[in-house]
């Protein structure tokens, strides 16, 4: 008998392990991926924002820099990774991917027999907001890692099984917010973390107003459309075109509205320098009008006030707001410190600034450390390989779109709500309690 | 407070802005004006008034949802009238949708008979799933006997949804039913309510189902045996997740070593150990984090 088994039997029966004697990397177990791996990408949802992510067969083996629409500082070149199979519901945009990508991609049009592909390695899902947690969860089952776009969920019980679901089997995800990949969040993060902003304790993001909408007379689906898979999980409403691609983020079924669509990069920067990725505030105030006619459902304009406790602090998301008076740009944050002031704009693309003097400013040594993304994508493939927590992990997006959530039921129920950011419970209000979860339709539960 | 006149009067308009300002104020008004609504949203031509009636109505029942009160208990009345009238049936609906917010226990008898409803079967279980309370979840077991094949799935996903441990028997029986659509809603339900049976439970066999199906399965007895975990019963708990490491899958592999790793026996250490040579960089990965979490965890309890 070995004296390792030996050692394992007599550890067990004595009910104790000695685990530093045989430490895994003792034992000459290292874990480095081979840096020549190519990760096989399932795309699900490749509409306007998922088509962005297809890996063309043309350019693997090629060195082409990562794209700085998703973070990065320019210097970093594509990990190896390619499109090896494609799903939509919509035939004509499965057609037109399957175009771009070129070579031979495999084509879906139910997510599940792309799910049960054994080539794929993980999944890039691009659909519409209500699928972003069943598509998650499922794919977790499958064995796949996942790059879900922004707002990770719909409801709070969503974003809590995406959770749970991603840490049962160890899976990757990252969520679609890049702003924190952004060099210029980066350096606002290093800094206000670092103390020279002092004491925060307001952080006003600023954005435009929703649309209006009109009327649009319901239809019938396109040909090529799968609308029955479209409306998945969510509520059956008759297809509208203004309701589906595209337009779906101003229904409150389906997305939610500005403070969903950018909130979930403005606030996501917010929290993430404010270091709130595992918690949430304790009260949500929201205020404002939602359209007075049309079709869409979501708040035109908004203001929410959330505050936070340990350390105390003010986020305040408003469209629209007070612009930065420093930096010119259609929505941001200003972060308000006891030493000072500080702009980030944007938020979900190359375009995102700061202060000059923030990108000057080197952290001490021994100052408090910021993970540098190297752009999100490229921190979504690197952590497939190597298994860390990548820059906007799954906690961190369910307590971003948390928020979005959270502001969205406080301006649905017109009061303020006051929040357990631990239990992930409404204090004293029963009709908020029973908004935290959504019953799924037909076959589609969590 | 307008009249009810006046208010139905300004709903009606053709001015968008009166119409909006009447819904907006809609929880002025007493929850009698419901019917009224109803019909107005049933009939309009115009589309931008029958929004302003379903707004008002929106408005009216969150206005009443923070706390019981006669108001709200008047309006949920109204509303079960509604949902169980001659309106169209997404009228009706969205009446069932309204009922998931405010409706109490006392409601779910009138609820519950929808159940079978061709068409308002999937609002009826909606609205059950969100009410609190045991009689919800009676109602929806003793439906399960009377709905079709077809939408007993749908029951089973409301009950374990509601992790309603009343409601295992029920699942451990349904897990033997011939339909392999039931058997399976049956063993996911049991999974998410995560009580062990006092009879012995028979899962369905994985063999003959479909790809998506097996692995729907083996998600439901990780999720059993992570419930077992914490429910403290490690033996249950441990002999699924070694099932789970005889796997070919990596990922259930995975999923298994994190559940031992919680479990952090020495008996579990045992079991994870052989994984730290995997050749699945996944699996080894996730044994060697597993492996240091469990090492650091006795190290501090030293």
């Amino acid at each position: 008998m070995s004296s390792r088994r030996k050692f394992l039997q007599t550890g067990v029966s004595a009910g104790v392990f000695l685990f530093d004697i045989v430490p895994a990397r003792a034992l000459g177990l290292q874990s480095q991926p081979a840096p020549s791996d190519t990760i096989n990408l399932g795309h699900i949802g490749i509409g306007g924002r998922g088509r962005q992510f297809l890996r063309p067969e043309a350019s693997l083996g090629q060195k082409i820099p990562a794209p700085l629409n998703l973070g990065g500082d320019g210097t970093r070149m594509q990990t190896a990774a390619r499109s090896v199979a494609l799903c939509d519901i919509d035939a004509q945009r499965l057609d037109e991917a399957a175009t771009r990508v070129g070579g031979r991609p495999k084509t879906y049009r139910d997510f599940r027999r792309l799910l049960e592909d054994k080539d794929v390695d993980a999944v890039v899902i691009g659909s519409p907001d209500h699928w972003h947690a069943l598509m998650t969860i499922m794919a977790c089952q499958a064995g796949k890692d996942v790059y879900v776009e922004k707002p990770a969920c719909n409801t709070i019980e969503e974003g809590r099984a995406m959770v749970n679901t991603a840490g049962r089997y160890g899976s990757v995800v990252q969520i679609g917010s890049q702003g924190r990949s952004q060099p210029a969040a980066y350096h606002a993060a290093s800094y206000i973390r670092n103390g020279q902003l002092g004491r925060v304790s307001q952080v006003l993001c600023w954005h435009y107003a929703s649309p209006q909408g009109d009327w649009t007379p319901d239809a019938e689906p396109p040909s090529g459309l799968d609308y029955d898979m479209w409306v998945g999980p969510a509520r059956w409403l008759p297809y509208n075109a203004r309701r589906t691609h595209g337009a779906f983020r101003w229904m409150i079924d389906f997305g939610g509205g500005q403070i969903r669509d950018r909130g979930a990069h403005v606030m996501s920067i917010a929290n993430w320098i404010m270091d709130c990725d595992h918690t949430g505030p304790v009260s949500i105030d929201a205020s404002g009008d939602p359209p007075s006619d049309g079709m869409y459902d979501s708040a035109v304009t908004m203001r929410v006030v959330y505050e936070f406790k340990n350390p105390d602090w003010t986020l305040v998301w408003a469209q629209p707001g007070e612009p930065s008076a420093e930096i010119e740009a259609r929505y941001g944050a200003v972060y308000h410190g006891d030493k000072g002031r500080l702009t980030v704009t944007l938020g979900d693309g190359q375009n995102t600034a700061t202060d000059q003097k923030v990108k000057d400013y080197r952290a001490p040594i021994d100052g408090v450390p910021v993970y540098r993304s190297p752009g999100h994508i490229e921190d979504f493939l690197d952590c497939i390989k190597t298994r860390a927590k990548p820059i906007m992990h799954m906690e961190a997006g369910h307590r971003v779109a948390s928020l979005c959530i959270l502001g969205n039921l406080s301006f649905q129920l017109r009061r303020k709500l006051e929040w357990d950011p631990v239990a992930e419970r409404f204090k004293n209000d029963e009709e908020a309690n029973r908004l935290l979860s959504r019953p799924g339709r037909g076959p589609w539960h969590l | 407070m307008p009249s009810k006149e006046q208010f139905l009067t300004d709903i009606r308009s053709d001015n968008v802005e009166q119409r909006f300002a009447a819904w907006r104020s809609a929880a002025e008004m007493e929850a009698n004006i419901i019917p009224d609504l109803g019909k107005i949203a049933a009939t309009a031509s115009s589309p931008g008034v029958a929004k302003a009636a379903r707004e008002a109505m929106q408005t009216l029942v969150n206005s009443l949802g923070k706390e019981p009160s006669p108001k709200r208990a008047e309006a949920v009345r109204e509303l079960l009238a509604l949902a169980s009238g001659h309106a169209p049936v997404p009228l009706r609906g969205l009446a069932f949708r309204l009922l998931s917010l405010i409706a109490g226990e006392d409601s779910v008898p009138a609820i519950a008979k929808w159940l079978t409803h061709a068409e308002l079967g999937e609002e009826a279980a909606f609205c059950l799933e969100r009410i609190p309370g045991a009689s919800a979840i009676q109602a929806l077991t003793a439906a399960y006997r009377n709905v079709n094949d077809s939408f007993k799935p749908r029951i089973l996903a409301a009950l374990g949804h509601r992790r309603a441990a009343e409601a295992a028997p029920i699942c451990v029986e349904a897990m033997r039913s011939p339909n392999r659509d039931i058997a399976l809603a049956a063993a996911k339900a049991y999974a998410r309510i995560g009580k062990k049976s006092a009879v012995a439970v028979r899962w369905p066999d994985p063999a003959p189902l479909p790809e998506w199906q097996k692995l729907e399965h083996a998600d439901s007895l990780l999720r059993f045996a992570d419930a077992q975990r914490e429910e403290g019963n490690h033996a249950e708990a441990m002999r699924l997740y070694k099932q789970m490491l005889t796997r070919p899958e990596p990922h259930l592999q995975c999923a298994a070593v994190i559940g031992i790793a919680r479990i952090g026996t020495g008996e579990a250490a045992a079991a994870i150990f052989p994984m730290l040579q995997s050749k699945n960089r996944r699996v080894r990965i996730t044994a060697e984090k597993a492996w240091n979490g469990m090492a650091r965890s006795a190290a501090a309890k030293a």
